[in-house]
Order: structure tokens, then sequence, then C-alpha cells
């Protein structure tokens, strides 16, 4: 949709320019003694807009940001996940590996559901951090973490096993930085159904209608083309 | 002899002098960009990363020198030499402070006093294009050519009202020479008003402003730069020191055109209503006045920053249009009052 260009009429004072310039250079230098002043404050953070990374890292972390991926456990500390792969298949770049292993008899109090991961391999190189594994898992088992500092070395480090995201899990408990729970859905109660009669009859008395309009309109323009062509 | 060494002895100097200048410029516009923009910039290399330009210079110098297949190998080379020399020679004839008496000699604070220094420092301004044009040229590269082509284009509308402000100047105080020149804005005219060229020549002032800001290839008029449409212009194709030196030299030329300001209008080392040179030795006046005026030059250098951040750059054939339509009649006009003025005065 284009927006219709409106052109200004520009008065004297504009057009010259010059005094247009002034009102600017006086905001910039507002902006410039601001800054000054604030630069001199004590502390890391001193220009509003400027986090001082590695040494400043009050900035809040948005609770929906998508970083180091975890497998969780549920509140009785076992295992949610249950090897289903769909977050393996969801994933667009390919990088999720999932093993199963049946749960045996005594080991209700590590796995949640009957099967658990054997194994469960993320390529982080791969990752594209879409998130889209912790949409379609169905326990809620992955999840993706709130911490970004993800350089690595080598590229060992940067291949996530079962363990690693255990321990990211666990990591992320003890500093808190667990998401919050996601907020259920509201169900929507169904429409009631429409009676089948009644709706076909008006429906077939709106097109007519509409066709009658088109004409009407058609009628309208043939008379106006006889006008003007006069 | 004793004359030779003098001479070798000041041109050393205020080359090291301006390659200073120029130096603490980048650090200056990089923070003060930041700091208009919100940000902090490079602070990190040293105090209130005051060693960036360092930085920058040793990257630069050993940063590998690429030659594109199908460049012009002569002019190529030629270009940012062309640029950068003129940006210094310039200095040669401007003054950097009155004089100064050491063991009986009188020694002329400005390499040399030509008498004809106003026409000098006007040709060899415009010859630093010659380095754009060819550098744009030689990369055969379609940004570099356009930025080139801008460049030349721009020239023919700012050199014109450049030349007849400044010839205006010429007209008041009836020298070429900028030494003269600057002497003569001491003292005070109409009893009140301090005897500088800004106050003789308020319109030829302005008209100087906008050409020079046109000369240095500055916002609002970077167009043969302007890196957001044409990457960055003539220079797209430079790499290493050859960079360097386009970069180095359009500081050089801030700082040149910025004494000539000061120099030519607003009175070079002379404080309006007092004459310090009468309370001070000859020694300390040399050194009170080379102060002065450079810190008259900070505020036009520190100017041309602050403009750089406040406005956006003109449109081609707006500053065409600017230069032909508004500024050669209002430097036309400006020459014809001066005339008139002095020719009913005298
Ligand atoms: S965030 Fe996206 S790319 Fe990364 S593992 Fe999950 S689904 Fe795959
Ligand atoms: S993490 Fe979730 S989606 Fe993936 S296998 Fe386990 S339960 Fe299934």
């Amino acid at each position: 949709m284009a927006r219709p260009v409106v052109k200004k009429k520009y008065t004297l004072g504009e057009r010259i320019y010059l005094l247009e310039i002034l009102k600017g250079m006086a905001l910039t230098w507002k902006h410039f003694v601001f800054n000054v002043k604030a630069s001199f404050r004590p502390g890391p953070h001193t220009v509003p807009t400027c986090w001082q990374y590695p040494e400043d890292r009050t900035r809040e972390i948005s609770p929906v940001y998508r970083g180091l991926h975890m497998l969780c456990l549920d509140e009785k500390g076992r295992e949610k996940c249950i090897a289903c792969g769909t977050c393996a298949k969801t994933c667009p770049a390919h990088c999720i590996t999932v093993k199963k292993g049946k749960r045996k008899e005594g080991e209700e109090d590590k796995y949640a559901g009957k099967m658990y991961c054997a194994s469960f391999d993320i390529d982080l190189l791969h990752c594209i951090f879409c998130g889209l594994c912790q949409e379609a898992c169905p326990k809620e088992a992955i999840v993706l973490g709130r911490e970004f500092e993800l350089a690595q070395y080598t590229r060992e480090e940067c291949h996530l096993d079962k363990q690693k995201l255990l321990a990211n899990y666990r990591k992320a408990k003890e500093e808190g930085k667990l998401r919050p729970p996601r907020k259920a859905v509201p169900v929507v109660p169904a429409p009631p159904k429409p009676e089948v009669k009644g709706a076909s009859s008006k429906a077939t008395e709106v097109k007519k209608g509409q066709v009658e309009v088109k004409k009407a309109t058609k009628k309208a323009k043939n008379a106006e083309k006889a006008k003007s062509g006069d | 002899m004793e004359g030779w060494v003098i001479a070798i002895i000041k041109v050393v100097f205020i080359w090291v002098w301006v390659l200073l200048i120029a130096t603490v410029m980048t650090w200056v516009e990089r923070r003060g960009a930041a700091m208009m923009q919100d940000r902090l910039g490079p602070n990190r290399a040293g105090p209130f990363g005051l060693f960036q330009p360092l930085a920058d210079g040793i990257k630069l110098f050993t940063k590998e020198e690429v030659l594109p297949k199908k460049a012009h190998k002569v002019l190529w080379n030629l270009g940012p030499l062309l640029f950068a020399l003129p940006a210094f020679s310039a200095y040669a004839v401007v003054p950097f402070g009155d004089k100064i008496i050491l063991g009986g000699k009188e020694i002329i604070l400005q390499v040399s006093d030509v008498n004809i220094g106003f026409l000098y420092v006007l040709a060899i301004g415009s010859l630093a294009v010659y380095g754009i044009v060819l550098g744009g040229w030689g990369s055969n590269n379609k940004f570099s050519i356009l930025g080139g082509l801008r460049s030349t284009a721009q020239l023919i509308s700012y050199e014109v009202p450049l030349g007849l402000a400044l010839l205006a100047v010429v007209f008041v105080y009836g020298s070429f020479s900028l030494r003269d020149i600057a002497l003569a804005q001491q003292g005070t005219f109409l009893g009140f008003l301090p005897n500088w060229g800004v106050f003789k020549q308020p319109l030829g002032f302005i008209l100087y402003m906008v050409a020079i800001y046109a000369e240095a290839n500055r916002v609002p008029f970077d167009l043969p730069e302007a890196e957001s449409e044409i990457v960055a212009g003539y220079h797209t194709e430079y790499g290493s020191m050859e960079l360097g030196l386009y970069l180095f030299g359009e500081y050089v030329n801030l700082v040149t055109l910025s004494t000539l300001v000061v120099v030519l209008y607003f009175g070079a080392w002379h404080i309006p209503y007092i004459d310090i040179s009468k309370f001070l030795g000859p020694v300390s006046w040399g050194i009170v006045s080379f102060l002065i005026l450079y810190l008259k030059v900070a505020f036009f250098l520190w100017l041309f920053v602050w403009v750089r951040w406040t406005i956006p750059r003109f449109r081609y054939d707006q500053v065409m249009g600017l230069g032909w339509k508004a500024l050669i009649p209002l430097a036309l006009f400006n020459l014809f009052i001066t005339a008139l003025f002095i020719q009913l005065s005298a």
C-alpha cells in the first residue's frame, strides 16, 4: 500500500536551511552533553543505551529468549523425555538425534514415561535456535534456556549430548534461570452448529442480491460512458 | 645557511603538529559521533580509547596491499599520493602563529610568507580532487568511478563560490598574503566590533563555510564517499596504507581548512579588545599566539564533527543546484557590495 506523497510548502526560513541546521545542532549538542555527563558516572553501566558487555552483565534477558538447550526433569526429578522423536522430526536443521530405550522395572523414579531417551544429541553448529523442537515437544522436555555465551574453541564442545543437556538444566535451576511455565491456552467452546436448511436458503438469497447489484452498477457505468461519449 | 635550518625546523614542526592533530581528530570524531548518537565509541585501547588511532595505524600498515586485477597500476598508486600531498603542502603558506624572537632573530611562525599565498592555497586545494578522480578511475570499479565523477561535479559547483568569497576578503584587506591579512585583523572598527573578517564579511563567511564542507568532502557534501549509496565511493577498492593516506589526507585537509577559516575570518591569533602581545615577552608571545590560533582551530574542527552527525547528505543534483543557483549569485552579490562599499568609503 503506497502512501500518498504530500509535498510540504516550506517557509523561507526552512528553505534557507541554515536555521534548521542550527536547530538540529542544538539537538545533537543536547545528546552529546547528556552522554558525556553520563559516561562519567561511576559504575560499569553509564550511558543508558550501552551495556559494556563483558564487564557489565546487568542487562535483562527476555524470558522467552532462545538460548542453549536443556532437557528438563519433572518435579520428582525424573526425565520428562519419552523419546517420541517429534523434536528430531520437527527440527528444520536436522540436528537432533534421539535414541530410545525402554524403561525397566524399578526405574520409575528415573524416567517419567514408559520410554526414555537412551541418547540425545544436538549439533549446535547446525542448530538455528528456532525453538521449534521446544514447541513440538509433547512433554515440554526439551527447552531452550537463556544461556547465550555459546562460543567454543573446538567442534566437539559444540556437540550437546544427553549428559550436557541435563547438566544445562541443573545449572539453570541453580541459577534460577528456568523459564516460567507455559500459560495454559484457554479452551474456546466450539460454536453451535447452524441449522443446515435455513443457512443454505440464506446463502442463495445473498447471492441473488449480489448479482442484482452487479447488474445495476453495469447499467450505471454504461450510462456514464454514453454521457462522456456525447 | 641559518635560514635553511630554521625553515627545515619549521617544516618538520608543522608537519608533525598537523599529523598529531589529524590523529587526535580521528579519535575525537569517533567518540564525538558516539556521544551524539547515545553510544560510547571506541573506549578500550588505552585511557578513554585514546590509543585507538595508534591501533588503527598499526592495522593499516600491516594490512596486505591488494591491487585489483584490472586496475590501472599507475593511476591507482598515484591517487592516494595526489590526495594526501596537497593536503600537507597547503600548510606551507598558512601561518600558525605570530612571530617569535630567538637569540635576537625574528622568526615568523609560518613556513613561508609568500605574497600570493592566497592563490597558492586555492590552487593546491583544488589539486586534491585529482587524487579522488584518478583513484576512482584507476580502480576500475563502478562505485569508484561514480565517486570520482561526483567529486568533479561537486568541484565545479563549489570552487567558484569559494574563490569568489575569498576574493571579497582580498578586497577588504588589500593583500594576497595570509600573514598580512592575519595582522590586519587586530583592533576594532566602527568603535566596537573586532576587526575580524567575520564581521566585515558576514555573508562571505557563510558562503566560505558552506564551500569548505564541500571541499573537505564532509557531510552534508560527502557525495564522493557516500557510504550508504556507493559503498565507499572513490576508495572502495583501496586497502592498507593507501586507504590510510586517503583517510588521513581528509583529516589533514580539515585542519588546513579550519586554520584558513580562523586566519581569514576569525582574527588568527588576536583576541578581541585586548592586545596580549604587549604583556608578554617575545618568546612567550610566540607560543601563546600559536595556542590561541589552535584553540580557535579546535572549535572549527569540532564544528566539522558536530555538523557531520547532525544533518543528512545532500542529493547529487541538490549540491549542484545549491552551488550554481544559490552560492554563486550570493557570492557575486557579496563581491559587488564589498567593492561598492570600498569604493564609497575610499
Ligand atoms: S532450535 Fe530449531 S534448529 Fe535448534 S535443535 Fe531445536 S528445532 Fe532444531
Ligand atoms: S524431547 Fe520431547 S519431542 Fe523430543 S523425543 Fe523427548 S519427548 Fe519427544
